[in-house]
């Protein structure tokens, strides 16, 4: 009994001896939850088996605090070797030199021509160098709930700004319910950008000289939309507030009838309304037919700092291969960056129609944020949010609000212009 | 003191190991206060002068009083100053008038008085994250009763959340805080009013005192002391204390409810501009100590007069 | 003293209000997560719904991680309140019971440590606490706590060593004793009430704390438990079903704690009703 004790510590110890001598890959996750935890778990054991003696840890850090620890650790010096990389993040590790450019292992490998154009488009934003690989894209759409519609007498979803409006004041019209989940709160400035572009006609955020054009009539005319949708009461009073948990809450409980939202809202959808109750379609369009969706993305990045350059390729390889690929969008719900993995018959269902119907219209053109800004960040989640109240409670006019994040844009591009050059 | 006395005819070495002892029981506490806090602390105060952006590695030169000349024109901070004073002003004022009077309930002998304590005392073992939360769900129309109740008594035409009404925000988290920190002054009120001599109140009830008068002449010079910390600590605490903010509004709407706090968290954690998140800090730490010494000096007048 | 019956009533009935007061938000809670997903809204506003499931206890127990982050918890929690507990205990009793240069400073420099917003400690805390190995670790995280916690609590050990009268210990010294065995065998006896407090108040803080813990650890081998409930929160929704079996089975050991040890809080704290 005391010799086989003996025996297995000895062995014990020789195996924690032999693991030291393995190497460790740490991939840090920050948009998380505990099931995508699990997916993401089953994809990097496949790695794993695939490259004996290779451990990843993985570090999920849970999203609405990601950023301010992630830039904690990493400026302490707790650098990953791999990590999920959300589009508004990827100008400021891009610009500050933290991250690989990945254009060298893209031409060796096997699955580089399945990648979709837009996804090289976008994980070459900064500086023009391959930062990281998109996994996905997260597509505007607008979700409706039907009931609502019928009671309200709207015959059928709006297709265009003027009836969205018209709609949502007969929404409105009933008791206790309101039109539009407006978004007032955190991350409400896909709303805002999307009905501002869509007023303009046009989704040039910029002039040649880097002034902004939020301050133009266009997207004036398109704040002033929002602000008045919201000040007529056809969204809740309370929507000045509300953020992702609070749109979907007021749509799921039926208290507004409108929602604009990425795919990946279905599968929080799905589970808590009949599927014959809620449709998916195209944003509404502007003056000129035109509407302009956002789409944001994420994906991986590999960091410059790691001590393992060809095991953190091989682990990317096989979290933005095909099976990878398949599966960790079936997770997260966002529209997969290889051509060959959107066949995928999970996308094919009538559930996804809406987005690929509003792909295929020429007048939907996908509107992407000005992410390779460093000052973009802040500019989304602080400065906006608090102006844009400030304005749906009428404390500034639409024209101030235009004035404040023009003034502040426009500084920022004509920044990154002059590093250019 | 007799220690004192008799150490003066003892030898040097006795001597100095009794001049030692105390710092040898406190040293354990110094050493570790000054290694985790104090160095992060100077640390932290000395990036108040200093270009320190979080991922910038060309910054960390002195800039001299830049921030502060910044903060001086700084609207946000002058509205977070003026949210602060409400926020800790009216949660202090509230939790304190409720835990006396729950203090002086509770100090009344009853059956079942243990477990009422205990069960009044409840909410300050709940995590401030999940205080937050729960709080923002009773306020919530869609998930939360209080709107309809708020209705039915007809304090409110439609049920809405008052953590999106401009005027009320500010409201909501302070409800939180009070429910939250209501126990801690019933604790430290109901524990001092036990301290008092129960024959001074038989005394002033034969001396044909009413409730009122010994409640003013005995319970009030004997629990002031005790109030006097209390609220020092609460009001220290509680100004920075931004964890029911940031959960239930975030600083909405339009910042009606962004304090120095949560706003030193944004500064520092948003825009990675911790040179100026030091400098606010700073400016808050000033203000505090300035208070506490009024409080202290307070205390020392109440208990020379006790 | 004989009471007048409208004034004990009246006194039932103010206790009686502030008990549910206290208890509506727990019971909120308590609903939210026996709520079954499809009802959580639909039923929102109902006091009870009109279907319950413990499906999202079974799920929090089998599926997730959460054993760990209690069990991390308890270790944490525990480690700090006994350690900051005998630390805070010796140095309360030096404030108590010498009268020595220097009090006053230490004093002012326990409550300086009150006075800074924490947040900015975050940082440099980070960059100290990474070379040595104690950033992602629980010892690093009961350090930090036991710091932090080590004022407050120093300051009620000595309120209570100030209520127990000195002639006790004197008397033992004079007839032979040394310091520390009357601190040993007369003091400490006497303040077990107020260790006990100061015990439950600092396993209550350290079991609640979220800033620290979220901040200085990294990866689920040490997250404590208030760090372990943000993993329900994601980008892109919020079990709040799950979220919520998990924070009613968080609360129920800081509870249990809490209610053991209140009555002592009271008891110590009357020995010497924190008079600083």
């Amino acid at each position: 009994m005391i010799k086989s004790l003996i025996a297995a510590s000895v062995a014990a110890v020789l195996m924690t001896g032999t693991a030291l001598a393995d190497t460790t890959l740490k991939l840090v996750e920050v948009i998380t939850s505990p099931e995508r935890t699990e997916t993401l778990r089953g994809i990097v054991k496949t790695f794993e088996e695939a490259n004996p003696g290779t451990t990843v840890e993985i570090i999920s850090l849970p999203w609405n605090e990601a950023f301010e620890k992630f830039a904690t650790m990493y400026s302490a010096g707790e650098i990953p070797d791999v990590m999920e990389m959300p589009d508004t993040w990827l100008a400021l590790y891009g610009n500050n030199g933290a991250l690989e450019d990945l254009e060298p292992y893209l031409k060796d490998w096997e699955h580089t021509a399945d990648l979709s154009d837009r996804a090289l488009e976008f994980g070459r934003q900064v500086g023009g160098k391959t930062y990281m690989l998109p996994y996905g894209f997260y597509l505007r759409a607008m979700f409706y709930n039907k009931k609502l519609l019928q009671e309200a007498g709207v015959a059928e979803p709006p297709k265009t700004l003027d009836e969205f409006m018209e709609a949502s004041k007969k929404v409105s019209a009933l008791p206790g319910k309101y039109g539009y989940c407006l978004r007032g709160g955190p991350g409400g400035l896909n709303g805002w950008m999307m009905f501002g572009a869509s007023m303009a006609g046009s989704d040039q955020l910029f002039k040649e000289d880097g002034t902004s054009t939020f301050a133009d009539p266009g997207w004036v005319n398109g704040l002033k939309y929002l602000v008045d949708l919201y000040r007529n009461g056809y969204a809740p009073k309370d929507s000045v507030n509300w953020g992702f948990n609070d749109i979907v809450a007021g749509f799921y409980s039926g208290t507004c009838a409108f929602l604009d939202q990425d795919p990946d809202a279905l599968i929080a959808i799905a589970e808590r309304m009949n599927p014959d109750d809620y449709g998916v379609t195209t944003m509404p369009k502007g003056p000129d037919g035109k509407t302009f969706p956002t789409i944001g993305f994420a994906g991986w990045s590999m960091l410059a700092n790691s001590a393992e350059k060809d095991l953190a390729w091989k682990l990317i390889a096989t979290l933005e291969g095909p099976e990878g690929n398949i599966a960790w969008n079936k997770r997260t719900g966002a529209l997969p960056a290889l051509t060959s993995a959107s066949k995928d018959p999970h996308f094919a269902t009538p559930q996804f129609e809406g987005w690929f119907k509003e792909l295929a219209d020429p007048d939907a053109k996908p509107l992407s944020m000005p992410t390779y800004l460093e000052e973009f960040a802040y500019f989304k989640d602080s400065l906006v949010i608090k102006t844009s109240q400030q304005a749906l409670l009428g404390e500034i006019t639409p024209e101030d609000l235009a004035r404040q994040w023009a003034d502040y844009m426009t500084a920022a591009q004509q920044k990154w212009l002059a590093n250019k050059k | 003191m007799t220690a004192f006395v008799a150490s003066r005819r003892r030898p040097f070495l006795q001597r100095l190991a009794d001049a030692s002892e105390p710092w040898l029981y406190t040293a354990p506490a110094l050493i570790l206060i000054v290694a985790v806090m104090l160095v992060p602390l100077v640390l932290g105060v000395s990036y108040a002068f200093r270009d320190i952006k979080l991922l910038n590695p060309f910054g960390g030169g002195f800039v001299g009083l830049k921030h502060f000349e910044a903060l001086a024109t700084d609207q946000a901070f002058r509205t977070a100053l003026v949210n602060t004073l409400w926020w800790t002003g009216a949660s202090v004022l509230i939790q304190f008038v409720f835990g006396l009077i729950l203090a002086l309930l509770l100090n009344q002998p009853f059956r079942g008085r243990a477990i009422a304590q205990a069960l009044c005392f409840l909410p300050w073992a709940v995590p401030s994250f999940l205080t937050g939360l729960d709080w923002a769900w009773l306020f919530n129309p869609v998930i939360g009763p209080l709107p309809h109740w708020f209705v039915a008594l007809g304090l409110m035409e439609t049920p809405q959340s008052i953590l999106s009404d401009p005027d009320l925000a500010m409201w909501g988290p302070i409800a939180a805080n009070v429910w939250w920190g209501i126990p801690f002054f019933a604790i430290t009120l109901l524990a001092a009013l036990q301290a008092i001599p129960k024959d001074l109140y038989e005394a002033a009830a034969i001396d044909g005192a009413g409730p009122i008068e010994r409640f003013r002449s005995i319970t009030l010079p004997f629990l002031a002391p005790t109030i006097a910390i209390t609220i020092l600590l609460r009001t220290v605490w509680i100004s920075n204390f931004a964890d029911l903010i940031v959960v239930m509004t975030n600083g909405g709407p339009a910042d009606r409810t962004q304090i120095v706090a949560s706003y030193i968290f944004t500064t520092a954690f948003r825009r990675l501009d911790f040179g100026y998140a030091s400098a606010i800090a700073l400016v808050l730490l000033v203000l505090l100590l300035a208070y506490s010494m009024l409080i202290v000096l307070l205390r020392q007048s109440l208990l020379k007069r006790g | 003293m004989r009471r007048n019956p409208v004034l004990t009533v009246l006194h039932r009935l103010a206790i009686g209000l502030y008990i549910a007061f206290a208890l509506f938000p727990l019971y909120w809670l308590l609903k939210v997560s026996v709520t079954p997903n499809d009802l959580l809204y639909s039923e929102g506003v109902r006091l009870w719904p009109s279907r319950t499931s413990f499906e999202h206890y079974a799920f929090v127990i089998a599926n997730s991680e959460f054993p760990r982050f209690f069990l991390n918890s308890f270790i944490v929690s525990g480690s700090t309140a006994v350690i900051v507990t005998i630390v805070a205990a010796v140095a309360g009793y030096a404030l108590s019971r010498f009268a020595f240069r220097g009090k006053y400073w230490i004093t002012a420099l326990m409550l300086l440590t009150q006075m800074f917003p924490l947040v900015m400690l975050i940082a440099p805390m980070f960059k100290i606490l990474s070379p040595l190995g104690l950033t992602n670790s629980l010892t690093g995280l009961i350090v930090v706590y036991t710091a932090f916690n080590v004022p407050f609590a120093t300051f009620l050990m000595q309120s209570f060593f100030d209520g127990i009268p000195r002639d006790l210990e004197e008397a033992a010294m004079i007839d032979g004793a040394t310091r520390f065995v009357a601190f040993r065998q007369i003091i400490l006896p006497l303040t077990l009430p107020g260790i006990a407090a100061t015990l439950g108040f600092v396993f209550t803080a350290a079991w609640s704390e979220l800033l620290f813990a979220l901040m200085l650890i990294s990866g689920n081998a040490a997250a404590t438990f208030p760090v372990g409930l943000l993993s329900f929160v994601s980008k892109f929704s919020v079990d709040f079903g799950q979220m919520m079996a998990a924070g009613i089975l968080a609360l129920i050991p800081a509870a249990l704690f809490f209610l053991l040890i209140q009555r002592y809080l009271v008891q110590g704290l009357t020995a010497g009703a924190v008079k600083g």
